[in-house]
This record gives C-alpha cells, sequence and structure tokens, in this order.
C-alpha cells in the first residue's frame, strides 16, 4: 500500500472529482434572469475537459510522492493544467452554446468550474511552500499564472461567458470605483495611524487606560458596518451644515467622508491592539539589560524594541488593511461607491455574475495585500 | 443587513437616517451668528459652485442608472456641462445628497413625497397631476428644490403573478386577484418588508379590493428588491406564485410574469420627474426645456421596454439610452 505524503493534495483532487462529478460545469440560460440549464464538464469540449481531468488525476497520484522540489514543480504543472482546461473548457464552452442560443442568452461559470479553479490555485500554494521556493521563483510563477490569464482574456477566450460580459458593461466605471475603493482604504489607514499611534503611546504609557482604551474600541467594533454608516449620516449632515468650509471641502453627510469614518473607527482596535502587544510583550530582562549596557530610552526603541515587536506591529497594520478592504464594500450604500457598488447593484438585480464583478476584485486585493504582508513579516521576523 | 425598512419610509428607503430639511427654527439656535457667517460663505461658494458643472446624481437602482443617463444625455446635447455622480445609493442617501449640495439634480418619484412629507394616508398622491403639483409645491417651499416636468409613466408596486397561472385562473386586475384570494385558493406573495407594512403598500391594496393575506401567505424579504420577489414567483421558490413588483420593472416579460392591474387605484403614482436645486435652475434655466421632451417620451411601454435592455439582457444603461435618444431623435 504505497503511503499518503500529501494529505492537502488527496483531499484537494478529491474535492475537485467530487465537485466535477455532481457540480455543473456551465450554467446556460435564455436571458440573464431566467433559471437556465447546468451542463456537466464532460460536455465541455473534449480537450480542454480531458486536460483539466488529467491535471486533477496528477495531483491524486503526486499526493503519494515525497515532497522533493522536482515533485512540487510536478504539482505546479498538473495545477496548471487545471487551470487551463477549466479556463479555456469554459470560454470554448460558453462560445459553442452562445452560437446556437438566442442574443440575449447568459453562460454562466458553475459550482465544477470554481470547484476546479479553487482546487488548481490551493494546490499552486501549497506545492510552492513545500518545494520551500525562493521569491524570485514564487514571483516569476505567480507572473506566469496571470500572464497566462491574461493572454487567454486578451486573446477573447472569455467574451462568451456571462462574467466577462458584465465587466465589459461596467469597463468604463470599473477602474473608476476601483480606485474609489482603493482611495477609501487608504484613507482610512492613513487617519487610522494618525488617531491609533498616538493612542498606542497613551495607552502603554498609562497601563491604567489601557482598559479603558481597548474596551471602548472593542464596543466600537461590535457595530455592525451598515450601521455604523448610517448613523453617521445624520451627524456628519449636521456638521457639514454648521461648519461651511468642512461643505466646501465636499465633507457632508454622504460620500466618502462618512465612509472613511467609520472604516477609521473599525480600523482603531485591531490596530491599537497590535501595538500594545507588539510593545507589551518585549520581555522586561531584555530591556532592562539594553538599559544595562548603556542604551539610552532612544537607541533602546529603536534597536532593541522596535524590531523585537515589529512582528506583531506589521501583522495588525495587515489585519487592519484587510478589514477595510473587506468593509469598504458596504460604502457604496451611503454614496461613497468602490467596489460595492457591482455588488449591490448585481444584488438589486438579481444578477450574480455583477456580483462578481464586485466580489472578485475585492478577494484578489485582499490576497494581494496579505501576500505583501506576509512578505514583510518574514522580513521583519528575519531582520530580528 | 438589519431589518431597518419601516413603515414611514420611502421605499428604497435601507438606512434610518436621512438629512432633515433646513427649517427656519435654525435661526433661532444659539449657533444662529455662526450659521448666518456660514450662510454667507456657502453662498459665495454657490456663486462659484454655480460655474461649475451640474452635479447629476440618481438612485442605485436600474432604472436610477438609466433615467440619470437619459438626463446627462440630454445636459451633453444642449452642451452643459455635467458631472456623472449616478447609482450613489437608495432613496434616503440620494435624497440627503441632494439637500445638502452634493448633487444638484436627479431623477425622483412623485409618490415618494409622500414619503419625504410624512403625508402618506393623503388620496391627493394617487393622483397623478395632484400628486405631482403637491410635491412640486412642498419641495419648493420647504427645500427649494423644483420638480421639472414629469414622464407620463408610473412606477408603482403591483402584485405580478406568473403567466400560466393568470391564464388557467383568469387573473387579469386585483379585482380578481381578491376574488381568488377570497375563494381559499393557494396563494403565497414574495415582498419586502416595506410593501407588507407601510400603509400604501399591501394594506391599501387590501383594503381597497376586500382581501386579506395571512401571515403564511406572505413571504417577507426584509430589502426591498423586485428581482428576488419575482425570481420567487417565477421559480415557485418555497411555493411562492405572487410577487410584489414595480409596475414599469423590466424582468416581467422576461420571467413571465404578469402584472395585474389596479383598476380602483389602492396605490401612489410614482411618476419619475427630474428635481433641481433651485440655485442651479437660477444658472441653467434652460435646463427645462432641455428635460422635459426627454422625460415627455418615457410613457409605461418605453420604460418597460429600456428597463428590460439593462435587467435581462444586460445592456449597459448609458449605451441603452444613447440609443432610445437616436431611435426617438433627441440626438443631433
Amino acid at each position: 500500500m504505497p503511503k499518503v505524503h500529501d494529505r492537502v493534495l488527496l483531499a484537494l483532487s478529491t474535492l475537485g472529482l467530487a465537485g466535477v462529478f455532481f457540480g455543473g460545469f456551465l450554467n446556460f440560460a435564455p436571458n440573464r434572469l431566467a433559471t437556465g440549464v447546468a451542463y456537466p464538464l464532460s460536455q465541455a469540449p473534449s480537450l480542454q475537459a480531458a486536460a483539466a481531468m488529467a491535471g486533477l488525476c496528477g495531483l491524486a497520484l503526486l499526493s503519494f510522492a515525497r515532497a522533493q522540489k522536482l515533485w512540487s514543480f510536478a504539482t505546479i504543472l498538473a495545477a496548471a493544467l487545471i487551470l487551463w482546461g477549466s479556463l479555456a473548457g469554459a470560454g470554448h464552452f460558453a462560445a459553442i452554446l452562445m452560437q446556437a442560443g438566442p442574443p440575449a442568452a447568459r453562460a454562466s461559470l458553475g459550482p465544477a468550474f470554481w470547484t476546479l479553479a479553487s482546487v488548481a490555485i490551493l494546490a499552486i500554494v501549497d506545492a510552492v511552500q513545500r518545494g520551500d521556493f525562493g521569491f524570485l521563483a514564487r514571483a516569476s510563477i505567480g507572473a506566469a499564472i496571470c500572464a497566462g490569464f491574461f493572454l487567454m482574456a486578451a486573446a477573447g477566450d472569455f467574451d462568451n461567458l456571462s462574467l466577462a460580459r458584465e465587466f465589459l458593461n461596467n469597463r468604463g466605471v470599473f477602474v473608476t470605483e476601483l480606485f474609489r475603493h482603493l482611495g477609501l482604504v487608504g484613507a482610512a489607514i492613513f487617519f487610522a495611524l494618525m488617531i491609533g499611534v498616538p493612542l498606542s503611546v497613551l495607552v502603554l504609557r498609562e497601563k491604567a487606560a489601557a482598559g479603558f482604551v481597548l474596551a471602548g474600541l472593542g464596543v466600537l467594533q461590535t457595530i455592525p458596518s451598515i450601521a455604523l454608516f448610517g448613523v453617521l449620516i445624520a451627524p456628519m449632515s449636521k456638521l457639514s451644515e454648521e461648519l461651511p468650509f468642512l461643505r466646501s471641502l465636499g465633507i457632508n453627510g454622504t460620500g466618502p467622508a462618512p465612509a472613511v469614518l467609520a472604516l477609521t473607527l473599525y480600523a482603531l482596535l485591531p490596530l491599537v491592539r497590535g501595538f500594545y502587544t507588539g510593545f507589551s510583550e518585549v520581555a522586561v530582562e531584555v530591556k532592562d539589560a539594553a538599559a544595562a549596557i548603556g542604551f539610552g530610552w532612544r537607541r533602546r526603541f529603536i534597536e532593541v524594541e522596535l524590531p523585537l515587536a515589529l512582528p506583531a506591529l506589521v501583522s495588525g497594520l495587515r489585519v487592519v488593511t484587510i478589514q477595510a478592504i473587506g468593509f469598504a464594500s458596504v460604502a457604496a450604500l451611503i454614496g461613497a461607491g468602490g467596489l460595492g457598488t457591482f455588488i449591490f447593484q448585481g444584488i438589486g438585480q438579481y444578477a450574480l455574475d455583477l456580483v462578481l464583478v464586485g466580489a472578485l476584485p475585492v478577494i484578489v486585493l485582499a490576497l494581494l495585500v496579505n501576500l505583501t504582508f506576509e512578505m514583510l513579516l518574514g522580513l521583519a521576523r528575519r531582520n530580528l | 443587513m438589519p431589518a431597518v425598512c419601516r413603515s414611514n419610509l420611502p421605499r428604497g428607503m435601507t438606512l434610518s437616517h436621512y438629512q432633515r430639511p433646513l427649517s427656519h427654527e435654525t435661526l433661532r439656535t444659539p449657533t444662529r451668528r455662526l450659521f448666518l457667517a456660514g450662510a454667507a460663505t456657502s453662498m459665495l461658494a454657490r456663486a462659484r459652485a454655480d460655474a461649475r458643472p451640474i452635479v447629476v446624481g440618481s438612485k442605485l437602482d436600474l432604472e436610477g442608472g438609466l433615467l440619470g443617463h437619459m438626463m446627462l444625455l440630454a445636459l451633453g446635447e444642449a452642451k452643459i456641462a455635467t458631472e456623472n455622480r449616478l447609482q450613489i445609493g437608495p432613496t434616503s442617501i440620494l435624497r440627503a445628497a441632494l439637500l445638502s449640495g452634493a448633487i444638484d439634480l436627479c431623477p425622483e418619484y412623485t409618490g415618494n413625497a409622500a414619503f419625504f412629507f410624512h403625508e402618506e394616508g393623503d388620496p391627493v398622491w394617487k393622483d397623478a397631476a395632484a400628486g405631482y403639483a403637491r410635491a412640486k409645491k412642498l419641495d419648493y417651499e420647504k427645500n427649494r428644490l423644483v420638480w421639472l416636468t414629469p414622464a407620463p409613466a408610473d412606477n408603482s408596486w403591483v402584485i405580478a403573478v406568473p403567466d400560466t397561472l393568470a391564464r388557467e385562473q383568469n387573473l387579469r386586475t386585483m379585482v380578481d386577484f381578491a376574488h381568488f384570494v377570497r375563494d381559499g385558493k393557494k396563494v403565497k406573495l414574495a415582498a419586502s418588508a416595506e410593501f407588507v407594512e407601510s400603509a400604501a403598500g399591501l394594506p391599501a391594496f387590501e383594503a381597497v379590493y376586500g382581501f386579506r393575506l395571512a401571515a403564511r401567505q406572505l413571504l417577507v424579504l426584509s430589502g426591498g428588491e423586485t428581482a428576488a420577489t419575482m425570481k420567487a414567483a417565477a421559480d415557485g421558490i418555497s411555493g411562492v406564485n405572487a410577487a410584489m413588483a414595480y409596475a414599469t420593472d423590466g424582468a416581467l416579460k422576461a420571467l413571465d410574469l404578469h402584472a395585474l392591474e389596479d383598476t380602483r387605484r389602492a396605490e401612489p403614482v410614482y411618476a419619475p420627474a427630474p428635481v433641481v436645486r433651485e440655485a442651479t435652475l437660477a444658472s441653467y434655466p434652460q435646463i427645462s426645456a432641455v428635460l422635459s421632451p426627454v422625460f415627455a417620451q418615457l410613457d409605461l411601454a418605453s420604460l418597460r421596454d429600456l428597463n428590460e435592455k439593462v435587467a435581462v439582457e444586460g445592456e449597459d444603461p448609458g449605451a441603452v439610452a444613447r440609443e432610445f435618444f437616436r431611435a426617438k431623435g433627441l440626438s443631433q
């Protein structure tokens, strides 16, 4: 009996097979609202379907291989085969179905597609971690996959998919909303740092204040985001009515101002807590030792406390940023725009692919930020 | 999303706070001097602002996008500079933005004025012309907002049933539906919490047509989205066979639903009209003449048609609006 060396891979390939056998690969409907017919992978163009299946079987076999760089490469190749097979298969299949259907017909990606795509991506992440690839190798693997995806998109391989149609319909505003989203997040992080850093210093100096401040921020955190956004409208409107200079800056009850304020308030707790734990967990002995060898407070802070606290600081900032990226979606409800616009329009029109036009970039942004902070965290730890 | 829809909120309002209109009482508060100084500054700011493009806003929903694009196009044709702030949020947010001057012009429905001024019980809103006149008068007196010529359409609440059921049971109007309910036939209506609770919604239908739906005959969704209710009725989800909808909904035809005619006028009229800030109208007096021929073309059939292009075929609302302008000879 061969021994399973990679349980993750075995689980992933089982999940992929289950998805293929029990879920539809492509859903074809006569129009954007109608409930369509689900087509399984077996009815997709045979070359691409076979490639995806071969990749899946490859992954299952590779879970019996020992953790070696060579096998990690093989895993990545098998996963890439699944990715290509499902992407190209869906695009090609959609083109065939759309040719026969009415002009308003829609081909949407089904559960089998999403399972295959996530299995492939998770398998790649797993392989990269197991193979212990360096930064350059990781970056080039990521770049190669992205390049492949964009080449296929540029060649029009996806043009017949409903998701691509929704995106192309909103192409004009997409970039604007993306930058609005990033702007909201950036502004919120900026203000959170401006308030959070002095607050952290206060909390660290006055231990008595720590419990009070952290509890207060904790209460803020429990307010549902939609409620906080709503509650801010009235006082902000009042404020801009009373203070014309605020109004001339474009600050009023709706739009980006209350959104940034709400996001800032949400960011404070994880930020201050990260700073607080980071600095308070620097061992007293270490600080004493630094003082004993004649370090002044400034030198002690820069050369001893800051590097030791840095990992906690970076992970605090990571939580804050990822959280803000997600929460900023709700800002669309109070006129601040952002990617949430597509999500709420999609919900309103019962157009799930339009929801994805907003939701997928939010997920990708969060993953990218996570990746960046992970690298920073690695650097912060290495410098210890 | 918490269910904050209460009966005193206009439809589409999902947040409980919106800005109160500025009243003269403000001047008697201790901050009077500050306020007056502020008013002077903001008047100066406004004088400068008028040289700026007209900021056009609209609701987050599909028809909001369409009507907004129509206004942008019409103003563009008249060589008036505009700024696109379409689909900024639900009714409450759009209203707050208009009152605070964050936007200058937006489409609004006459029936919603009943909610803005807390006059839901008044029968005046059930008459298109009288309701419009009342909205125009109230909003100008209280907020210096000007209602321009409305479209000859009515996007009021309706109850829709699947075509097959309508044919089998011969359901054409709400009178037929009331009979159907009274006869004890199987009915389950999918509707928003607002429609079920608001005096102008389902209770108005029940009172005028003389029927009563029990709690088990209702599937209440807290959001006010008709797409979900219509989908439930079309697919028979959870036994639903009737749906709350809007009269101009573009999805009715695609989902094979029949809107039951409100022959005894139980509901307020929701005629879309452009609403503009007085200051903006003063510096661009031609707006009224520019927009009225466009809105005059938007009758129930055309609006349903246009909405359908966006909702069902998934076309870009801007492109649909441009196409409509070409077809009706509104663009040069």
